[in-house]
């Protein structure tokens, strides 16, 4: 038995303060996208280096972010580096902490995609004369971010689903944060977390949609 | 047909046809369970013992409500946020969750009268200089998540126009991140503030001052339309008082001295 009578107009008047939450969520993903995609490139390239201690470092990253919750993660930004003495504001701890977890996740989807790409490129980039890097830089790379594209949409759209953790962080301005502090005023529940849903649900279609066509533009052959 | 046999019949087919609306009082009794929702992070009114069972003054408010209706109590653990979908949900009868009667939240939820009252205090980390409430301006504040505090606070911060409010999920989290020097200060009911400066887990607080607030008063609350139910919380919450049992319980709970009252003068209620 459910017994509750929807009041939608008074959850839809709190509506422009949640599209303001909407609004940091996807700033929180876009940048914790950005660095994940800047930190995965540099752990790949950590991994093909052959040094024993860099692969080592982007083993561990990628082990310790795939293999634990982000809450875990999240939290560990906030209150663990807080033990140390180390204090972040609710807004960066949820951010470096779901880049971390990008990161990690990333490093693994530019493995697979490298695996795809065949060694004698490389070979071939290096008889012409360029250094490793610049044949990372001018001709596995650009193959690796195309194969790894569509897989790292769907890390966007984690990304942005993630960031309704940040409540264990106090984070309060984000669309969760927003939606549970109208909830603890007026108690309307269902409306305001059916609204936010619907929100959630139309800022990751739009990303997922817009990422497609992007693809059809930049990798046409 | 015999005429009482007729009669019988006859009484039977009422019987039948009209049955009573049972209301919720009515199927708790003929459960003979009473599902309570209790917060179990909130001491000294819901907490769990070394053992993991559920203990408090909001657990011993369940039990004696189950008591008082010849049912057993059942705690279902719930936080702030997940009170009012358990009760809407129907997965729990009543909430004995030491939950603020304010009149948005009753728009929604049924209240009884108050059962308890808390005071609020200003717990501040030791590092800061703050001499009183007021101290808290500019500062970096926190309180647990969809608390009548929090709420108070948060608009104080947006009133000053400067400091920051961070709401945690629980109270454990708020003396964390104090102890740690996160937070400033926090504002707390006086209860968890002293159980928890006394207890020694979050080292480097301390209690500054009172917090201006009207005291919070806290009530049951079941579904709103359940008139029979909340009429007889009311008078079980009268009994609580009468018999003694609020003091006892306050005692055993809460320490020395006299716990608030739950009347206001000049007003019926």
């Amino acid at each position: 038995m459910f017994n509750y009578n929807f009041r939608w107009n008074q959850a839809l008047s709190s509506l422009p303060q949640m599209l303001e939450g909407a609004l940091v969520t996807m700033e929180i993903a876009i940048l914790s996208m950005a660095i994940g995609i800047g930190v995965a490139i540099l752990l790949t390239l950590f991994r093909l280096s052959g040094n024993r201690i860099l692969s080592a470092i982007a083993t561990t990253w990628v082990e310790i972010a795939r293999n634990t919750p982000a809450l875990f993660q999240i939290y560990m930004v906030h209150f663990g580096l807080g033990g140390f003495g180390v204090h972040l504001s609710p807004y960066l701890s949820l951010l470096i902490g779901i880049a971390f977890n990008n990161a990690g996740y990333l490093t693994e989807n530019f493995r697979g995609a490298l695996k795809a790409i065949p060694d004698t490129q490389t070979r071939a980039a290096r008889s012409l004369g360029m250094t490793p890097i610049q044949a990372f830089q001018n001709v596995i790379m650009p193959q690796m971010l195309r194969i790894s594209f569509l897989p790292m949409t769907n890390q966007m759209v984690w990304a942005i689903l993630m960031t309704s953790l940040g409540a264990v962080v106090a984070m309060n301005t984000d669309l969760y944060g927003v939606t549970s502090d109208l909830n603890a005023r007026s108690f309307r529940t269902f409306e305001l977390f059916a609204i936010a849903a619907v929100i959630f649900y139309v800022i990751t279609k739009v990303i997922t949609i817009s990422a497609r066509l992007l693809a059809a533009r930049l990798f046409r052959y | 047909m015999k005429p009482a046999l007729f009669t019988t019949g006859l009484l039977a087919a009422a019987a039948l046809a009209m049955p009573a609306q049972a209301d919720k009082l009515d199927d708790i009794i003929a459960a003979g369970t009473l599902r309570c929702a209790v917060v179990l992070d909130f001491p000294p009114m819901g907490s769990r013992d070394a053992d993991n069972n559920p203990i408090g003054f909001d657990v011993d408010y369940c039990n004696d409500l189950a008591a008082a209706l010849g049912v057993t109590a059942e705690v279902v653990e719930t936080t702030f946020p997940e009170r009012i979908p358990a009760l809407m949900s129907g997965s729990v009868d009543v909430a004995v969750a030491s939950t603020s009667d304010t009149l948005e939240r009753a728009k929604t939820v049924g209240f009884s009268i108050p059962y308890y009252a808390f005071e609020n205090a200003v717990v501040a980390s030791e590092g800061v200089e703050m001499a009183d409430w007021e101290g808290m301006k500019g500062k970096v504040v926190g309180a647990t998540a969809g608390t009548y505090e929090a709420i108070w606070l948060e608009g104080k911060v947006k009133e000053w126009g400067e400091g920051e409010f961070r709401p945690y999920q629980n109270q454990a989290d708020v003396f964390l991140a104090l102890s740690q020097g996160q937070l400033d200060a926090t504002v707390s009911t006086v209860e968890v503030a002293e159980a928890n400066v006394k207890s020694g887990n979050f080292p480097g607080i301390k209690i500054v001052d009172k917090a201006p607030m009207v005291p919070d008063y806290v009530a049951l609350i079941t579904l709103r339309e359940e008139y029979g139910l909340i009429n007889y919380m009311n008078l079980f919450i009268n009994q609580q008082v009468r018999t003694g049992r609020y003091a006892e319980l306050y005692k055993k709970w809460v320490g020395e001295g006299e716990p608030a009252k739950l009347t206001i003068d000049g007003v019926y209620r």
